[in-house]
Parts: structure tokens; sequence; C-alpha cells
């Protein structure tokens, strides 16, 4: 199964891009996915990918430069500044160091300088359909 | 040698940002030390000309971590402006929700934050110290915190639609009751979650022996006490009165309503941080500094009231003689023993008939035009002042959050840490992690206390005499 993670927060501008395409995905018939939409990332939610054989993680990223490029990168961020929320790589690590379990993890992420608004709604709204597009395509 | 200052920034595993200076004398040792937070949003501002409606829902963006216990606060606040009371299952949901708020957060900051440094030592390399490598060799306990955390959740959940940011907590109550097969899902849980817990607690107090330096001067001082008991005294989380004691254990104030902390609280404002002071008004600043929390609400408490905590109570009482404990490090136990009492004290509302009424919410208009919420959240009481209009409008909000009432004992926490560990004529990892460890120990929430908006990261800066920075330590 196919679990797709979309998290951000709804309230800001380009933060909810994961967000948002999971809205967008759940127009379309989909098989053998799960759709989780989130805030932010937090440990218990492993326990919902351990069924899972592909996890997707979609969201915004920070890039000074390339705005609205689409990046695919599992990120390792610092083993020692962690607070409440925490990274995919941990959720990675948790899965595979604690339950031994070794989905497929990939990581859809919306570049921006800044996540409070949205600079170009064009841009961002053609970011969300090809995501989308790419998800269903690549079932 | 030249007086110099050290600068922690940022400081790690804590949430928010924050950085810590360390000012050396000219023999290189400490003179002063101080935490700056430096992040600021400014909710009070946002918040007028909304809607009081609005409030709770608004109010709890102020934190992902503990956005439910804003929500009861907030909506407290505004019950008041309604001049209601909620209907008692209203009230027992809420107090539910709030108990899985704590459980939650209080997990995720003994086994995520924190246990590094009990499982590894405070002097062990940072490679080493950090929660991937806790994953890695001690993966039950990684198992049993992931659990307990989403037990906490899952109550949110179950009750709020959501496990961050719900809406159900609403003026007047809550806004729809909960079903049978809720109830069941979520006390089907309770008995491997105590199991965790006390696992937990066992694995803390076993291990306490090899902390002595750390809890003899982690933000081990005489100070005030602040926290709400219920009518009887004992530890309570939703509603009840303020009471204030001292190092001695004298009840300097007791069954003070909260509507109006303002006759006992005072909030000070420091030139080098966006996080306000607040203090005993009566002692004045800062000779009024108290602590709140996990670790007041037990020294402030008469008992737990549900067995199995009230067992774990006799034992933390005894520390200090009966007095009150004065080691922040204890902060960690006192956490432990709270998650044992959320967990029976959900288990105990839930059990009550009345909790499953369909009479959930008590309806008003304004009736009121300044309505203070009161409630203790994982880290400390929890403050919603608000100002409205006939019409409903906000016209004014003070917040006091948690981990501001926290302020000046962090402060001087951080200086008696620095004090005993840092030399600076050979600054070590241990020492400086030693000085962010103190912190921990009251779990700030830094986003909350100062309303702010920013990354989660931290720094340590070292200055000389001149208060030139001669060298920083980045941690993010």
């Amino acid at each position: 199964m196919r679990v797709i993670v979309g998290y951000g927060n709804s309230l800001r501008g380009e933060d909810a891009f994961g967000v948002d395409v999971v809205l967008a995905l759940q127009k379309y018939p989909l098989v053998n996915t799960r759709i989780i939409e989130a805030f932010q990332l937090t440990p218990e939610l492993c326990l919902e990918l351990l069924d899972a054989d592909e996890v997707v993680f979609v969201d915004a990223s920070y890039s000074k430069t390339n705005q609205y490029a689409l990046a695919c990168a599992v990120r390792h961020e610092s083993s020692s500044n962690l607070s409440h929320q925490i990274s995919v790589a941990m959720i990675q690590e948790l899965l595979q160091s604690v339950y031994h379990h070794f989905a497929d993890i990939c990581v859809y992420s919306l570049l921006t300088h800044q996540f409070d608004t949205i600079d170009n709604v064009v841009m961002y709204q053609k970011g969300v359909q090809d995501v989308v597009t790419h998800l269903l395509q690549n079932p | 040698m030249q007086k110099r200052t050290l600068i922690i920034d940022p400081v790690t595993r804590i949430e928010g940002h924050a950085k810590i200076t360390i000012d050396l004398n000219e023999q290189g040792k400490v003179d002063d030390a101080r935490i700056h937070v430096t992040q600021y949003r400014g909710f009070e501002k946002i918040c007028e000309g909304r809607p009081y409606t609005e409030m709770p829902a608004l109010t709890a963006r102020t934190c992902g971590i503990c956005p439910v216990s804003h929500a009861i606060s907030s909506t407290k606040a505004c019950d008041n402006l309604l001049a209601v009371r909620p209907p008692k299952a209203g009230r027992n949901l809420r107090r539910i929700i709030n108990l899985g708020q704590i459980v939650q957060s209080h997990a995720l900051n003994f086994y995520h934050l924190s246990s590094p440094d009990f499982i590894y030592g405070f002097d062990a390399p940072k490679e080493d110290r950090n929660i991937f490598n806790m994953i890695k060799t001690h993966p039950d306990m990684a198992k049993d915190g992931i659990k307990l955390r989403a037990f906490g959740q899952k109550i949110i959940e179950e009750l709020g639609g959501k496990r961050i940011h719900p809406t159900w907590i609403v003026p007047g109550g809550v806004s729809h009751q909960i079903s049978i097969e809720q109830k069941e899902n979520i006390l089907r849980q309770i008995p491997e979650a105590m199991e965790i817990a006390q696992r937990a607690l066992k694995y803390f107090t076993q291990s306490l022996h090899k902390f002595q330096k750390e809890i003899a001067s982690f933000a081990s001082f005489p100070s005030l006490f602040m926290g709400i008991v219920n009518k009887k005294g004992n530890l309570e989380h939703y509603d009840g009165f303020l009471r204030f004691m001292d190092a001695e254990g004298n009840i300097l104030e007791d069954g003070v309503d909260p509507r109006f902390y303002k006759e006992y609280i005072g909030e000070a404002v420091e030139d080098d941080s966006y996080l306000k002071s607040p203090y005993y008004k009566p002692l004045g600043y800062p000779q009024g500094m108290y602590r709140v929390g996990p670790l007041a609400r037990l020294n402030i408490a008469n008992a737990c009231a549900t067995p199995l905590a009230d067992k774990e109570f006799e034992i933390f009482k005894n520390i200090n003689n009966g007095k009150p404990v004065l080691n922040s490090f204890y902060y960690h136990y006192a956490r432990l023993i709270e998650i044992i009492y959320a967990i029976e004290r959900i288990e105990e509302l839930l059990l009550e008939p009345e909790t499953m009424s369909d009479n959930v919410r008590a309806h008003a208009s304004i009736n009121r035009n300044r309505g203070v919420g009161c409630s203790e959240a994982p880290r400390g009481t929890l403050f919603h002042d608000y100002e409205a209009t006939n019409d409903g409008v906000i016209t004014g909000v003070n917040l006091i959050i948690a981990t501001g009432n926290n302020n000046l004992a962090m402060n001087a926490g951080v200086k008696q840490v620095a004090q005993a560990f840092v030399d600076g004529n050979n600054i070590t990892d241990g020492a400086l992690n030693r000085v962010e460890a103190v912190i921990r120990c009251f779990d700030p929430c830094l986003s909350c206390s100062t309303h702010a908006l920013g990354i989660v990261s931290s720094k340590i800066e070292i200055r000389d005499h001149t208060k030139k920075v001669i060298e920083i330590i980045s941690r993010s």
C-alpha cells in the first residue's frame, strides 16, 4: 500500500503545499492508497505507516533561489536539534530501527523562500497539479 | 585573562528559538548567564478586532504542541464572557482532552528530548547523545515513547476530531458528545499506557544516582511555586484555585480565583528577551520569582487523589522531607508522575456516567466585557484574559503562558549551571550541554511563550568583559 502524507500549516501560504496536494488528490479515485493530512510530523505517525510499502511525504522546503521548483529528497538534518516536530529522516529511522519496517520513502517538496503567503498563485497551483499528476501517473 | 562571554545559540532540543549568553570574568569564571528568547509574534495584538467565537481556534494556533491547552484556557475565558458554566459532561470531556495533551507532551519531553542525556550521560559525545542513537541502541524505549505519545494524541483525535488544532472545544463546553465506541477505544489502551508510564518512571528513578551533580545544580534553589489546586488542595489541571507556596512549604496565597490573577502576578519586561518575566507581586521583581509546571504542581498539591500516582507522590514528597522539592532536575520526575495521574484520571472520568450525557454545551450571548480563563498546560499555569464589546468583538488580550512564568527561574538556573560546570579556560561540550539541559528540565515552549514564529534552533555565545562576542557555538 502507498501512504501519502501531506503536511504543513493550512493557515499559512506556501507552507500549506503538502496539505493542498492531498486535498487535490482526494478528488481522484485512488487505489491501494491512504492519504494523511498533518500539521507537522510527529513520532507516532510511524504507527500509521507500518503497513505501507511506499510512503510519500509532500511539503514545502526552503530555497533561497529556486522558488516553485519541485525537489525530491529525504533530507538528513542535524541529529542534535530536534524538537516536538521531527523530520522525514527521523520517521524513516524510527520505522527501520524500531519497527524493522523498510518502506520506500520519498519526498515531494515545493521549494520556496517564504512560507507565510503565496507569492505567485499560478505557479503554486501548477506545483500542486504537477505533484498530483506525477503521483497519479506513478502509482 | 580577559573577561569573555559564551553564547549558546541556538539552544537545542527545546521548542522555539533561544540563545544563551555566558559572561566570563578575567579569571575565566562565570560572572553571569542568561537565556534570551529571540522570536516574536504578537498574538495579543493579532486577536484584537476578532469575534470572541474565533478566539479558541485562533489562540490555539499559538502552538503546535499544546494547542489543546490554549483552546481550554481560551474557551474558559469565553465561558467567563458569556457568564456560563459548561454542563458536567462538557467539563469532563474538556478535562479528558486536556489530560491527553499532558500525556503526549510529557512523553515527548521524556523520551525524545531528554532521554539521550539520561541514557548516555551529559558528557557523552554529542554524536552519540541524540535521538537517532537512542533509537538504535534503545529501540524498545523509543517504541514506548511512540506508544505513550500516540495514546495522548489518540484521545485528542477521538474527542477533538484531529490531533493538532482540534476545534471541538467551544465556548460553553464542547461541540458534541462522544460515542460509546470512542470511549471504549480509549479505555482499551489504558492498561498498556499505564505499563509504559510505570516502566519509564522505574527507569528514571533507578538512574537518578548517576545525576547527583546535576540534581544539585540544575536550577536548585529556593523559589516560590504556583499552580492550580482543587477545592481539596489536590492536583488539578482544568479548574480550581491558585495557590502560591514558598520554598519552606508555607502557603502564601490560597483559594485565589484565577480571574483576579493581576492582583498577584506582575509581568516585567527585560530588554534582551521577548519573553516576559512574571513575578509574584507582593514580593516585587525579581524577588517574586516563582516556578510553575509539573514540579510546582506536585509541590503545592496535598495529594494527587488517584491510587497509583499517590503512591509515587508519597515517595516524591519524601525527597525533601515533605517540603517543596527545590531541584529542577526533578521536573522530569514530576512529569512522569503526572503521566500516571493523567492516565488514571482519564479512566475515572470516562467511567463517570455523566461524561456520556448529550448535554455538553451551555449557550448564551455576551454577558460580561471581560473574561479570564486559566488552566494547567503541560508546562504550567496558562492565563487567557480577554476584553470584549457587548457584540463580542475582542478589544484587548493578555496571555501569560506557562513557560513565561518560569522565565526568571530558567535564567537563575542557567546561571547556576554555568557557574557549576563552565570553566572559561576549558570549555567542554558536556558543560555546554548541561547549560542547555537545565532549560530542558522546564520543557519550555518558546514559540508559545513569546507567541512566536520561527525555526527551532539554538546558539551559545561567549563574550569577553567588554561584551564582545569571542566565540559562537551553533547547534542548528
